[in-house]
């Protein structure tokens, strides 16, 4: 049997796994490339789960998730980089954002 | 319409520092930004980073200071001492080191002809020293900078012989930040912004609340208390040296965006850590280009750090750093994560505020900048840039 992309409890998470997304700056990339429709059903089904995500993430060590944790982990993640966009915006960018590239997080901190 | 001095709280407690319209003209002008180059960025002590950044004997920092003409290495040495210098090999004058970061064995070797130094400076190896003539070897270490440290926080200062010791430059900052526990705290975030904007408007921008819940009507209208529903009213303000600090506590009837509240259950710890606030939110100018903003969380704070680098006078490099406590599981990192977008997040919508104001201003449409009594440490920022301007 291959490995499961997510834990088991969390299968209904898989149509979303383009957003299993390992560093901010690709989380942000997904979220300025994506349409808000996109971006609200993710934000609706994760709203939904990430209690159950943390409650199970947080019984595991957080520099050792197994693969399928470690993919659940960057989808909270990636609910926490779009929220702005459902919650405030109604729009995947900043309104009145500034150019993301000259406004780059530094990712080897 | 008389103003009534007695109902304006800042004006009232810091009298000397008048209330009158400001002038726009440092904002824009390059003979400003010379002046500024040798008055100001010469002559004081400046934040280049943290500790925790070279934690190791050999770790290293360098940064190229536009403004000053100059690049700086810091060095954790094999002794434990942090020590600046100039980033400059004794031999022909090329940068010694190249990368912003990294660590060293012991030696630092220049890329042009191996120049080798040790980490406290000391040149140690010269390929085909006998060609030279009568080379003083011993002389010809790395140039030192002063370099002090407050609470973790490196500073050096440029000038040979700096008028005062950091801890006096920083006068009451540091009485209020001393024993802060900042070393608690981790370099989680960090952002480069490069603006088309003068230094000074970029600082201006942020060393304020009134704009929040207009500017910031998307992302957080409500951060502070508001008279009438509306306009900020800083908790306190106070004045020392050539540093200022602004201080809030957010209004009763806050109620943050869905998952903000998730954010925040999710980012508890068992244990507090508390960083020495004056209010819920304080924001401290430290002269000339760092800004220190302290946020209080559920149970445990945590801070960010801006350092405004000139590089011309209508281009500025904002470096943004958030420290949180380290993160012990994947919830309480997750919910950083919320707070780190949000910031990013409002951020963006004052880096391009910055970049408009510099092109209004640019125009000379509006000579003087007209500031309320809640914008009172602006107006003691430029009081402090006259000061330094006036300066033989």
């Amino acid at each position: 049997m291959s490995a499961p992309i997510l834990p088991a409890e969390f299968a209904d998470l898989v149509p979303f796994i383009d957003w299993a997304l390992a560093t901010e700056q690709e989380r942000t990339s997904k979220r300025l490339a994506s349409g808000m429709e996109d971006i609200q059903a993710f934000y609706d089904c994760m709203s939904a789960r990430v209690e159950a995500a943390v409650e199970y993430l947080n019984a595991l060590p957080l520099d050792a998730l197994p693969p399928e944790a470690e993919r659940l982990f960057q989808l909270s993640l990636s609910l926490m980089e779009v929220a702005n966009a459902v919650e405030m915006f109604q729009n995947p960018a900043v309104i009145n954002g500034f150019d993301v590239r000259r406004f780059a997080p530094v990712e080897d901190v | 319409m008389r103003t009534v001095i007695a109902d304006k709280r800042w004006a009232e407690k810091y009298p000397d520092i008048g209330t009158g319209p400001v002038s726009a003209e440092p904002l824009i002008s390059p003979e400003h930004f010379e002046l500024e180059r040798e008055k100001i960025f010469r002559r004081t002590w400046l934040n280049i980073g943290r500790v925790e950044e070279i934690p190791n004997p050999g770790d290293y920092i360098a940064k190229d200071l536009t403004m000053c003409r100059a690049s700086v290495l810091l060095i954790r040495g094999r002794d434990g001492e942090v020590r600046g210098f100039h980033n400059v090999c004794s031999h022909r004058g090329n940068k010694l080191v190249w990368d912003e970061k990294g660590t060293c064995k012991g030696t630092l070797t220049c890329g042009f002809h191996a120049w080798a130094y040790n980490t406290t400076g000391k040149l140690t190896w010269v390929p085909d020293e006998e060609n030279f003539f009568d080379l003083p070897k011993c002389d010809l270490g790395l140039s030192p900078i002063h370099t002090e440290v407050f609470e973790g926080f490196i500073f050096i200062h440029l000038a040979e012989r700096p008028p005062e010791r950091l801890r006096e430059y920083l006068g009451g900052v540091a009485d209020q930040l001393e024993g802060g526990g900042f070393s608690q705290l981790a370099l989680t975030g960090r952002y480069k912004v490069d603006e088309r904007a003068n230094w000074k408007i970029a600082l201006d921008a942020q060393n304020e609340l009134y704009h929040l819940p207009f500017q910031h009507r998307r992302t957080i209208p409500k951060f502070c208390v508001l008279k009438d529903g509306q306009f900020t009213r800083l908790l306190d303000v106070r004045l020392f040296n050539h540093h200022s600090v602004y201080s809030s506590d957010p209004p009763d009837d806050r109620v943050g965006p869905a998952t903000e509240k998730l954010a925040a259950q999710y980012s508890v710890a068992e244990t507090e850590h508390r960083l020495p606030r004056i209010g819920s939110f304080d924001f401290y100018t430290i002269f000339p280009n760092m800004a220190l903003l302290l946020f209080s969380g559920v149970s445990h704070d945590f801070y960010m750090t801006y350092n405004f680098w000139p590089q011309a006078v209508d281009r500025t490099d904002w470096d943004i750093k958030l420290y949180f406590r380290p993160a012990e599981n994947a919830g309480q990192r997750v919910g950083q994560e919320y707070f780190k977008c949000l910031l990013r997040d409002l951020l963006q919508e004052d880096a391009t505020a910055h970049e408009q104001i510099h092109i209004g201003l640019a125009s000379r449409a509006k000579k003087e900048l007209y500031l309320q009594d809640e914008e009172m440490q602006i107006r003691y920022f430029h009081t402090v840039l006259e000061r330094f301007y006036a300066e033989a």
